[in-house]
């Protein structure tokens, strides 16, 4: 059984560094994309943006001032058993949000939706909020992902059912469209990691295109090649616009694009889009059954991708 | 494209100088607002409990302040996106003077009409990087904390060489997104050509 000492330690490191270390697969697509560009500006913001990530692990400062929706994800074996069972590792999680929040870990950002009232630890209904997927073994990985206002609020997150009439050609131009729209001005802080959820009902969807922006290593691909070949298509597609860093010109306007995706109904396939932000804030722990503890370079919530 | 180094409070001379695309260090005298402070000034009739005058450049932005010791202490700053402020932007500029707005994404139209009216220009960042700005702000106080929590109340800052930031709405009333929309539109067009998706395409109405 793991102790709930050993999990909601693990829950707050797993916070912190996901507020203020990038992690790596982000870094090493920052580096090449200030190799690559070639808008001198642009690459100043690359660098400077870069700078500032580097400086945060070192002040351990938030990587940026919006430190967004605080979202979990547990990776759960089948065998795990934890000391209070998952309704007080719900609770540890909200526990460690007040605190990361009271040390100024993070912002304190959520608010009532209608009265606007702002509890001052990022605590309230259905928030933070948590995901579960079940797997053999008996670990549990504990995932954090911050997912920023710009990213979520300006376009870049939204759906559209595509006729099987329109196939492809009506999946990409939809995505494109969507990006472009949302990545004007740079409202969606780009370059994105974009994610993409293709089939389902709108809402698995929605949820596989978060994943995918969240959660999937940067630089991976779908081991599908008819995904892959969507992913990489896109990747090319979106970097050739010219929209860069903070929407004002450059050759980097997404770090990646991850797609994920669900069988549908014979009535219609289910796109969502997500985009994450170039920051792409998030950190994994794995706890095994005998309470040690280990870092992980990457949430592997899609397998080993 | 011209770099600027200025301080608030900010001239007209000052403003009339800076063109879209021009790269601007601030220092000076500044406060900070989202939309719950214009929000409680021009929808909830309340008045702003400072005078603008000698400050007249506005940070859209919700820092992380902590108190340590009796001091404040800046722990994070980026600026916000601008165009969510958008229905109280003219009123802000007009009513509160202002010569400057700092933020993300822009603000619309409206604004831009006032900003021409008034002489006032918006910047926005090239980059998102708190960790290096937060060494050129000082925190000097704070107005509404209490009406309206640490984020949304009105910090007041002095800044030393804060940036850089671009001109992205000039005093003409231009704006350097909508001078990029159309070659965007045009790559787009190529784009998707590429992926064999032609102008003509269009999408299976279903609702």
């Amino acid at each position: 059984m793991i102790k709930t000492e050993i999990y909601e330690s693990v829950l707050f490191d797993t916070v912190k560094r996901g507020a203020t270390e990038i992690s790596p697969d982000v870094k090493k697509a920052f580096e090449e994309a200030i190799e690559r560009e070639s808008y001198p500006d642009a690459k100043k913001g690359l660098i400077a943006t870069l700078e500032s990530m580097e400086k945060s692990r070192v002040l351990q400062n938030p990587l940026c001032v919006d430190t967004g929706w605080p979202i979990f994800y547990f990776k759960v074996g089948n065998s795990c058993v934890l000391e209070g069972g998952f309704v007080e590792l719900e609770n540890a999680a909200r526990r460690t949000v007040e605190r990361a929040t009271k040390m100024g870990y993070l912002r304190a950002t959520m608010k009532h939706p209608l009265t606007g009232y702002d509890p001052g630890n990022n605590i309230g209904m259905n928030i933070p909020d948590f995901t579960y997927q079940f797997v053999e073994g008996d670990n549990i990985e504990i995932s954090y992902a911050a997912k920023g206002g710009g990213s979520e609020c300006f376009g870049g997150t939204r759906h559209r059912i595509v006729a099987f009439a329109d196939g492809i050609k009506g999946i990409e131009k939809f995505i494109i469209d969507s990006f472009v729209a949302s990545a004007r001005a740079g409202a969606v802080c780009p370059p994105s990691v974009l994610g993409v959820g293709i089939g389902g009902t709108a809402n698995v969807a929605a949820n596989l295109a978060k994943e995918a922006a969240c959660l999937r290593t940067v630089g991976s691909r779908h081991p599908d090649p008819m995904f892959a070949k969507i992913e990489e298509e896109l990747y090319g597609a979106l970097n050739s616009l010219g929209i860069g860093i903070l929407g004002a010109g450059g050759d980097t306007s997404v770090l990646a694009v991850n797609v994920e995706y669900a069988y549908t109904h014979i009535a219609g396939i289910a796109v969502a889009t997500s985009t994450n932000c170039m920051v792409a804030r998030r950190a994994s722990t794995r706890i095994k059954a005998d309470g040690s503890v280990e870092k992980m370079i990457s949430p592997m919530w899609f397998g080993d991708r | 494209m011209a770099e600027h180094y200025l301080t608030s409070p900010l001239t007209d001379a000052n403003i009339k100088a800076l063109h879209i695309g021009d790269t601007v260090y601030i220092s000076g005298q500044v406060f900070t607002c989202r939309s719950r402070l214009q929000k409680y000034i021009f929808d909830e009739g309340n008045t702003l409990p400072f005078s603008t005058e000698d400050r007249n450049v506005l940070i859209h932005n919700g820092p992380i302040v902590i108190r340590e010791n009796g001091e404040w202490r800046l722990v994070s700053f980026m600026p916000t996106s601008s165009i969510r402020f958008e229905k109280w932007g003219a009123d802000s500029v007009e009513k509160w003077g202002l010569k400057m707005i700092v933020g993300k994404t822009t603000m619309g139209k409206k604004t831009a009409e006032m900003m021409k009216e008034k002489g006032c220009v918006h910047v926005s960042p090239r980059s998102v990087s708190p960790n290096l700005w937060i060494d050129s702000i000082k925190v000097e106080k704070v107005h509404l904390f209490d009406e309206l929590g640490s984020i949304e109340a009105a910090w007041f800052f002095t800044l030393d060489k804060l940036g850089p930031f671009i001109v992205d709405i000039d005093s003409e009333g231009n704006n350097l997104f909508d001078t990029l929309d159309g070659d965007i539109a045009e790559r787009k067009r190529k784009a998707l050509a590429g992926l064999g998706i032609d102008s003509e395409f269009e999408f299976t109405k279903l609702y």
